[in-house]
């Protein structure tokens, strides 16, 4: 049999010898953002994030003055110096045929310390360049879905009728759409045609804003259904027809009351959401039509890895690990952001 | 990925021995086959399942379609008037007879062949072999519209121009003159043409039943060969069978085959193609291994492994019209400064390439050692590259800050090897950059000079053991053709005084080979220096072979010689 | 509800209209995807390209091309691929069940997974094991799939295949009516990694609505009545919380079998829709493309239709538009 026991604040109880007095109330942000610093597990993600954030930021540190090794140029008859031997970077297979070429596997030092991939380059190096492409693009493409599918979500379900319906089927049409095709046409034009330019901005083939761009338009109706499912259920609600009754605009009652009652899913939807675009830019960087060279994300190495994956599965391995902690990090801040922003958090339920 | 989807190998009728210094690559490694008995030895039945990523690409109708892929099956299947020697080893670049009885010598100054077919030969479909199948054959060629070289190779017969024009009503009697009562078929040609026999030697000149339809076929019809086509579906496989009505009539030109049926599954990465051979799960991979397998291989699966050096090379063109490659210096300073050993590397090892710095591989004709732009240069082998030379040209040359595009495809190793240019380029103080295309848009791409591809990836494999096959052809005037994507002359080189050399080594081919191949190994330096291109190395063959497999032979022509191998006991 | 249907049928042909035109101008207007040159092969004289422009109909203005194609595709159902000359539909055909057969199965996997995971997480929590299967479940949401197939190749085909895993056939597929069993042997390593994806997605889902459903007044409702913690579990706070589930289900659902297992079909040699479109889509082979894309826009837009109906029956607040 279930019971719940009413927790007040400590803070709201009186202790002896003190009087009440007036309290300037405090906004829900301030009490959220104070649940939130609370909880522990969400603080070890936010500083778990950061952590990935500065140290992919850092790569050039890393690689210049921690290994001394190239991330970004091949390096194929080049030297490296473990336990004290000098080795190729790249070594002649044995046996009596001598074939294939193998890159050097972890050292387990500052130099090479997962090992090489078939150019001969530092893969750990390599990995925390690739850190900040694989952030801004997840990062930046998931807030594009989000802010876009939260607006189009917003005036579907509001306004309902014809305005939902038609702009239910355009998000048919998005998501239907073959996203490959379009990656793979879009990154042949660009290679083809030295870029595109739109007065002062110029995006080419190797441009991050590229495969961010067509990630979050792809994703805006996976995240634009649930909102609009959300809004027509708010928008149902007591406190909406209260604010009708006041003779509220729409406009205010779509900012002012359903909005803020909607921007709970968006926001637990947020680090989900950026987990996938993280995930589609890998698999679309797998496929040689997201990230392009010069620039490296974790999917490219990914992909490097692929072909070293019999000998040399670090390679392949890294960068995966990066993408679960990364994503694992956002998540466990998610939680805790849900918890902070839930109202009624006050009322605890236990068995 | 073996990139030659043109097989017409035309021997030479010098028919010089290519590839005897080429055979078996290293010592004590079990390379190639040596020279053996011609075939039709070994333990019979079983089925030989092969593997391969995606079935031949193009139209599977034996008249159309050029790729080694399918070549590899269609000679197991259907007969020319003539066949190169059904053998491993240098002999099989030589002619035999096959549909005919022997190989005439051609009179009426060289523009006219008089065969006379063999008895009793049938169809898999029991129809007898006569000539009207011959005629039928070569005026389907034109019928059918799409046969890559109607146009070219078998425009010689007399009548060809007329149905070029209108193929629908192709009539080549003329051309092609048939007695059904002495069983002879005596081709008429407009001009000499010494290659004539090599041309008929090629599966586009496979004889077909009369009762072949005159449009595109989805599965190649019956033929006179030991197998016949049982099924073919390029989502999923190709399955040959036992031809009944076949029984040998030269061992020479079409022996018996050994394995009762033959099979290739498509559809396995490269990847997992090689775990099926190392499991027995496969006999036979067509594609390359992967490199990182390559140790794996050639430690566990030893005896397994098979290479043999091909008439080959890969390079990087470099367009002398437009900047920076229009300015020598530069030309030359990125062949001294380029690294054939870290291009060798990515490619799988010394074992597997073997660097050049000029046009012609080696043992072909016309091929004289040759290399200035190595440190220490004279012997004509590169040994290492003279950074410092190309510092100092690329000084000179002025062409320093220019912006340059490096063009491959996006197929892991071409993207490594662009990688590695784009970075040596940088260095000699360049802004490259590297597109990376699908390997379907590269080559098209890179030969459209409306595109404007200043340094792009391509690799050439021989049709015939002619040096005009890879000169003339990837370098000769005629083979710019400006603004169209089918322009193989990628450097888009056109210099009257080359080519004018050119012509006069092709003229003197026809009456002394010697004097020819001295003056081809002239345009070969000449172009060297002039650095039109970059050549990175010449690759060789790999077969990898299931632990059953017996009996395997490395033909010059063919490759891997499937049915010769035995799967049985 | 007649209406609905009826009116969603003509928004799916719109829809897959408009796509069709969408991606046959994409395709042509791409520079440098020229067709006849790239079936004339390696180096084809002038004549051959032309003759392949004029064969198949590529030297006609784009409507015209693109009504051929059309017809070609729907009324006589002639059409061949690019690639290899043979007729595309039959190939679609083909290739539909094994998708279906991928999708079917690892679908049921992660239905019951992100069930059991989902409700055992929100009614344990406050216990270790909630931020344990959490955390269980964002590993499965963090692997790439095709990572993880590659890797499952690596372990069940070479390194262990000869003592744990030496019941896992050969890559490939074996059609139900050919070997049930063998069917289904092929396809267990499949099902397992297309699943952990979405299991653990759908599992934490489901936790998120479960616990934000609690805290709802008609549960407390419920449990002050007296009723059973399973029933409110199973009858109250599972029912309203399935409706985000349900929405997203029927997308990933619709937007798999159209075609989104390319990279676990090829990875594990399934020729399904997802490995004939990959195909198609390197080879840039258009018949097979657009045969690919109508397929799967059908697919979806039914897919969202079928979601939309049960959403209104999960939730009688909302009637379906």
């Amino acid at each position: 049999m279930a019971e719940f026991a009413y927790e007040p604040e400590p803070e709201l109880s009186l202790g002896p010898g003190e009087r009440a007095e007036a309290v300037a109330g405090q906004s829900p942000w301030r009490l959220a953002a104070r649940r939130l610093w609370r909880n522990r597990v969400a603080m070890a993600g936010l500083v778990l994030f950061l952590l990935i954030v500065l140290v992919s930021f850092l790569a050039p540190v890393y690689a210049n003055h921690i290994a001394h090794t190239d991330a970004l140029q091949p390096n194929v008859n080049g030297t490296t110096v473990v336990n004290g031997k000098t080795v190729e970077v790249i070594q002649q297979g044995g046996g009596p045929l001598g074939l294939g070429e193998n890159p050097i596997g972890p050292t387990w030092q500052t130099n090479y310390f997962i090992g090489a991939d078939q150019n001969g380059r530092d893969v750990a190096a390599r990995v925390l360049y690739g850190g900040r492409s694989s952030l801004l693009i997840g990062i930046g493409s998931a807030l594009i879905a989000c802010l876009i599918a939260t607006i189009i979500g917003l005036i579907a379900g509001f306004f309902r009728g014809l305005t939902d319906s038609a702009l239910s089927r355009l998000m048919d049409l998005i998501w239907a759409f073959p996203v490959y095709l379009l990656a793979i046409t879009l990154s042949t034009v660009l290679l083809t045609t030295n870029g595109l330019q739109w007065g002062p901005i110029h995006l080419d083939a190797s441009s991050l804003w590229i495969p961010t761009i067509i990630i979050g338009v792809i994703y805006v109706p996976y995240v634009m259904r649930p909102v609009r499912g959300q809004v027509l259920s708010v928008r149902e609600k007591e406190f909406v027809d209260a604010a009708i009754a006041q003779g509220a605009s729409n406009w205010r009652l779509v900012f002012s009351e359903i909005l803020p009652n909607i921007i709970t899913a968006v926001i637990v939807l947020l680090p989900l959401m950026i987990a996938t675009t993280i995930l589609t830019e890998a698999a679309l960087s797998y496929l040689s039509i997201g990230v392009q060279p010069p620039n490296a994300s974790w999917g490219t190495i990914i992909q490097d890895g692929q072909a070293l994956l019999y000998t040399r599965p670090w390679v392949a391995i890294a960068p995966g690990i990066m993408i679960v902690l990364t994503v694992l990090s956002l998540n466990l801040l998610g939680d805790g952001v849900r918890d902070a922003l839930d109202p009624r958090a006050k009322v605890r339920l236990r068995k | 990925m073996i990139k030659a989807s043109r097989f017409a190998i035309l021997g030479s009728v010098a028919a010089l021995a290519l590839l005897a210094a080429g055979c078996g690559g290293g010592g004590g490694s079990s390379s190639s086959s040596t020279s053996s008995t011609s075939g039709g030895g070994g333990k019979k039945g079983g089925t030989l399942n092969t593997v391969a990523n995606a079935a031949p690409s193009g139209s599977p109708d034996p008249q159309i379609n050029y790729t080694l892929q399918e070549w590899q099956l269609l000679i197991m299947t259907h007969d020319g008037l003539v066949a190169f020697k059904r053998v491993g080893g240098p002999d099989g670049f030589k002619l035999v007879p096959d549909l005919a009885t022997s190989i005439p010598a051609p009179t009426d100054g060289g523009k006219t062949y008089k065969f006379t077919l063999r008895k009793g030969i049938k169809f898999s479909d029991g129809s007898t072999l006569d000539p009207q199948d011959v005629l039928s054959t070569f005026e389907r060629l034109f019928k059918i519209k799409q046969s890559p070289n109607a146009g070219t190779w078998y425009a010689g017969i007399v009548g060809a121009d007329a149905c070029l024009k209108k193929p629908e009503t192709c009539d080549l009697s003329k051309g092609v003159v048939i007695d059904k009562a002495a069983n002879t078929v005596t081709f008429h040609l407009s001009k000499a043409d010494p290659e004539f026999l090599d041309q008929l030697a090629v599966p586009f000149a496979f004889i077909l039943p009369s009762s072949t339809p005159d449009k595109e076929v989805q599965i190649p019809p019956a033929g006179t060969g030991p197998y016949k086509w049982a099924t073919y579906n390029p989502n999923s496989q190709i399955k040959l069978v036992r031809n009944p009505n076949f029984k040998v009539w030269s061992a020479d030109a079409q022996p018996a085959g050994n394995p009762d049926v033959i099979v290739q599954k498509f559809g396995l990465s490269t990847e997992a193609e090689v775990t099926a051979v190392e499991n027995g799960q496969a006999d036979w991979m067509f594609d390359p291994p992967p490199s990182d397998r390559l140790t794996e291989m050639s430690t566990k699966y030893t005896s397994q492994v098979h290479i043999n050096p091909l008439t080959a090379v890969w390079y990087y063109a470099m367009n002398v019209r437009i900047p920076p490659f229009n300015n020598l210096k530069a030309r030359q300073a990125v062949n001294y400064a380029v690294d054939h050993d870290a291009l060798v590397k990515i490619y799988g090892g010394p074992k597997l390439a073997t660097p050049t710095c000029q046009i012609l591989p080696p043992n072909f004709p016309g091929y004289e050692p040759y290399c200035p732009y190595t440190k220490n240069p004279g012997s004509g082998k590169w040994t290492a590259p003279d950074m410092a030379k190309a510092q100092q040209l690329m000084n000179e040359s002025g062409q320093k800050g220019q912006s340059v595009d490096v063009i491959t495809d996006t197929i892991e190793q071409d993207k490594a090897h662009g990688e590695y240019f784009v970075g040596l380029l940088n260095k000699l103080g360049f802004k490259a950059k590297l597109k990376a295309l699908s390997p379907d848009l590269q080559y098209p791409y890179v030969q459209n000079s409306k595109n404007k591809p200043q340094f792009s990836w391509s690799s050439w494999y021989q049709d015939y053991p002619a040096a005009s096959d890879f000169i003339n052809i990837l370098l000769g005037c005629g083979s710019y053709h400006p603004n169209s994507n089918a322009s193989p002359n990628i450097s888009e080189y056109c210099v009257k005084s080359t080519q004018d050399k050119i012509d006069q080594a092709l003229n003197t081919q026809v009456t002394s080979q010697t004097k020819a191949n001295q003056q081809w190994a002239q345009i070969d330096k000449i172009l060297v220096n002039q650095a039109v291109w970059v050549p990175m190395f010449n690759p060789k063959y790999l077969d990898f072979v299931s632990k059953r497999v017996t009996g395997y032979q490395f033909s010059p022509q063919w490759y891997f010689l499937l049915d010769q191998a035995s799967v049985a006991g | 509800m007649a209406t609905f249907i009826i009116r969603r049928l003509t928004w799916a042909v719109i829809v897959t209209l408009v796509i069709t035109i969408l991606v046959f101008l994409l395709f042509f207007k791409t520079p440098g995807i020229d067709p006849a040159r790239q079936m004339a092969g390696r180096n084809p004289d002038p004549q051959t390209i032309a003759a392949i422009k004029h064969e198949f109909g590529l030297d006609r203005s784009l409507p015209v091309q693109y009504a051929l194609m059309m017809k070609r595709m729907f009324i006589s159902r002639d059409l061949i691929s690019y690639q290899y000359h043979n007729k595309v539909i039959p190939q679609l055909v083909d290739a539909a069940p094994v998708t279906f057969s991928l999708v079917l199965g690892a679908s049921i996997l992660w239905i019951v997974g992100a069930i059991v995971i989902g409700v055992a997480a929100a009614v344990l929590r406050g216990t270790i094991f909630d931020p344990l299967l959490m955390v269980i479940s964002l590993i499965g949401i963090s692997i790439p799939v095709f990572w993880l197939g590659e890797v499952a190749n690596l372990i069940t085909q070479d390194r262990l295949h000869d003592s744990v895993f030496s019941w896992v056939p050969p890559l490939g597929y074996v059609p139900l009516t050919q070997d049930p069993w063998q069917w289904f042997l092929h396809l267990v390593i499949p099902w397992f990694v297309l699943s952990v994806l979405y299991i653990g997605f759908y599992a934490r889902v489901l936790r998120a609505n479960l616990i934000e459903t609690e805290g709802e007044d008609y549960v407390r409702t419920a449990r002050a009545k007296g009723i059973s913690e399973e029933r409110v579990m199973f009858r109250h706070t599972l029912r309203t919380s399935l409706i985000t589930f349900v929405s997203l289900f029927g997308l990933d659902f619709g937007i798999l079998v159209a075609g989104s297992t390319l990279l676990v079909e090829v990875v594990f040699n399934l020729h399904g829709i997802g490995y004939l479109t990959y195909n198609s889509l390197t080879r840039l082979d258009l018949p097979v493309i657009m045969a690919t894309v109508i397929y799967g826009a059908i697919f979806i837009v039914f897919a969202n239709a079928i979601v939309d109906i049960l959403y209104a029956r999960l939730d009688p607040r909302v009637r379906p538009t």
